[in-house]
């Protein structure tokens, strides 16, 4: 059994979604109803990988919304519940899909392992990073000669780069594609000192210094509200991967020759027949999923029950190839700009 | 507008880190002042709640053996369970020098205790199953469950071997109501529409000398309907049927 926790995009949407589930004693809720509101096992799924096997999985909504997140005890309970849930139900591998692995990070949820009468067991867990991580390096490869760049003379620009995601994105860069430069972006520069150190390569710079220089740049980090960019300074073409959470980019870049694809997201050879990522809100919900939550149905196909992607700054290219490959075998392929013929002009 | 909205979020989670950061350091040292007076004067009421439900629990326990003879072995061996919960509790206030206020928790559960004398009455065992073996037994452990994280040492310790009790209580009402579905499901909707509202009424009763306790409401509320849920689904209701009923709670 595979799993994936999951929360709507915001209070409205989810609302909507739980009075179409039948949930009518949420739907009608305020938010302080939903900050008491258990997780929902919301649907069961089979699917059937590209080899033939079959394997079972489950949807868990974890009743969080983005609102939430300024009360840092609801948002707590809504992501350790919802791995609770997850465990009483004995599913192997769940994955914690958008802001949840974020909120599990950034609010240090290991110290939280005894939720009740249950202990959670960690290596049921996993953040689909390692998965995330390789989708965006080979969007990146197959989409940026696509609009006419070359790779071997690009300059990559990874905003976010000391994150476990962007870490990995600059690892698999430096060592696997050949690229001409590699910037790094990132709020802290001691995290940042060290990946450099590591890579033995790659050019630390600022947000404003590396735009004008990239030819394809990695957004792996949210983007702060205030930020101004003017796409005149920007090199045309460009390549803008959107692999933050949420996605939220192709409204700041807009103009001819600015090509902006959602990072992160897959496509499965075969309908799916879910309901679930119809919540997510995929162009194509019956094939397209947050890398993230394959990278559970990939190691559910490959009986690989351990918490592939956990902690930061673990990733390594052997476990991103290893990942990789299985997700190419099982059925899976990065989306490419292609799925959003979506050139956009002023 | 969409997008403007989650990167206001985004930036939400960003600005709270250090607040998040600075609470999840004082997780543990954030324990009230067990000896100050507005601490055993809230405690006072709370722990008087605890030793009366669990006496009522050993009472409704014998009372629901009267309607099924055949379990009474069983029953007489929760029942006994309760009355170590209630010794353990009592000790509890002695531990802290607070005296339980008895006739505030005897008039606390009067509504409860009155509904279920008249269910007795009538042997509708279905609803002396759901008041004793689901609502307050949910009620017990959700609020044991959230005590355990802000109680005094001797308390906690106390507080988890009760826990795991009661888990035990709440899963005997459950087998019953499960086998016997087919039968007790619409009394089962009718009993929860009258009652479960006055578990919530009791709740809101209680969260101010809750927070004192460091017991937050929101919190109390969330761990009663998991349990709640909880025991539901396994009685084998579906996730429409539970939010049916559960809709009992919000209005």
């Amino acid at each position: 059994m595979f799993g994936l926790i999951g929360h709507s995009t915001s209070f409205e949407d989810a609302k909507r979604k739980a009075s179409l589930l039948g949930f009518d004693h949420i739907a009608d809720g305020d938010l302080d109803v939903w900050c008491t509101a258990p997780p929902q096992l919301v649907e069961n799924v089979e699917v059937k990988s590209a080899t033939g096997i079959s394997i079972e999985g489950s949807y868990i909504d974890s009743c969080f919304v983005p609102e939430m997140l300024s009360r840092f005890k609801t948002a707590r309970r809504k992501v350790l519940n919802a791995m609770e849930l997850a465990q009483k139900k004995g599913i192997n591998i769940t994955a914690l899909g958008g802001f949840t692995s974020i909120i599990f990070e950034n609010f240090n949820l290991l110290q939280h392992k005894q939720i009740r009468n249950t202990s959670l067991e960690w290596e049921r867990f996993t953040t689909g990073n390692t998965h995330t991580a390789w989708v965006i390096c080979k969007q990146l490869e197959i989409n940026a000669p696509r609009i006419g760049i070359d790779l071997k003379k690009a300059t990559v620009a990874v905003i976010g780069a000391t994150g476990d995601i962007g870490s990995a994105v600059c690892r698999w860069l430096i060592n696997k594609t050949g690229i001409s430069e590699l910037l790094m972006v990132a709020r802290q520069q001691e995290p940042l000192a060290l990946l450099q150190k590591e890579l033995d390569g790659g050019t630390v710079t600022s947000l404003d210094e590396a735009l004008p220089q990239a030819d394809i740049v990695v957004w792996v980090a949210s983007m702060p509200k205030t930020i101004e960019i003017d796409t005149e300074n920007l090199k045309k073409p460009c390549l803008m991967i959107d692999g933050g959470y949420p996605k939220n980019l192709d409204e700041k870049f807009q103009g001819e020759n600015i090509h902006v694809l959602k990072g992160g997201i897959v496509e499965f050879f075969n309908d799916i027949g879910w309901n679930m990522m119809e919540l997510a809100e995929m162009q194509n919900p019956q094939r397209e999923m947050f890398a993230c939550f394959a990278e559970a149905m990939i190691l559910e196909f490959e009986k690989c029950h351990t918490n592939f992607s956990w902690g930061r700054n673990n990733i390594s290219l052997e476990k991103m190839e290893f990942i990789g490959a299985a997700s190419l075998k099982h059925g899976f392929s990065a989306i490419g700009l292609d799925k959003q013929p979506k050139v956009l002009t002023v | 507008m969409h997008n403007e909205l989650k990167i206001n979020d985004m930036q939400t989670l960003e600005s709270n880190k250090k607040t998040i950061e600075e609470s999840n350091n004082s997780i543990s040292l954030n324990l009230p002042d067990f000896t100050t007076d507005s601490y055993k004067d809230a405690y006072s009421r709370i722990n008087a709640i605890v030793i009366e439900g669990e006496q009522e629990a050993h009472d409704n326990y014998i009372s629901i053996a009267t309607l099924i003879p055949n379990e009474i072995e069983e029953l007489t061996k929760l029942a006994r369970m309760e009355m170590k919960h209630k010794k353990g509790f009592t000790a509890c206030g002695r531990n802290l020098g607070v005296e339980a206020d008895m006739e505030f928790a005897k008039k606390f559960f009067s509504k409860l205790h009155g509904n279920f004398q008249i269910a007795l009455e009538k042997g509708n065992l279905t609803t002396c199953l759901l008041i004793q073996a689901i609502l307050i037994e949910a009620f017990a452990i959700s609020a044991y469950n959230v005590y355990i994280r802000v109680a005094d040492p001797f308390a906690k310790k106390i507080t988890e071997g009760v826990v795991k009790d009661e888990y035990l209580h709440l899963n005997y009402g459950q087998e019953w109501l499960k086998e016997n579905l087919s039968t007790c499901k619409e009394e089962l909707m009718e009993a929860n529409k009258v009652n479960l509202p006055l578990i919530k009424k009791m709740l809101d009763e209680v969260a101010d000398d809750a927070s004192v306790l460091a017991m937050d409401r929101e919190e109390l509320m969330e761990e009663f309907m998991i349990a709640y849920q909880d025991t539901l689904m396994e009685i084998g209701l579906d996730n429409r049927e539970i939010a049916r009923m559960a809709m009992a709670a919000i209005v």
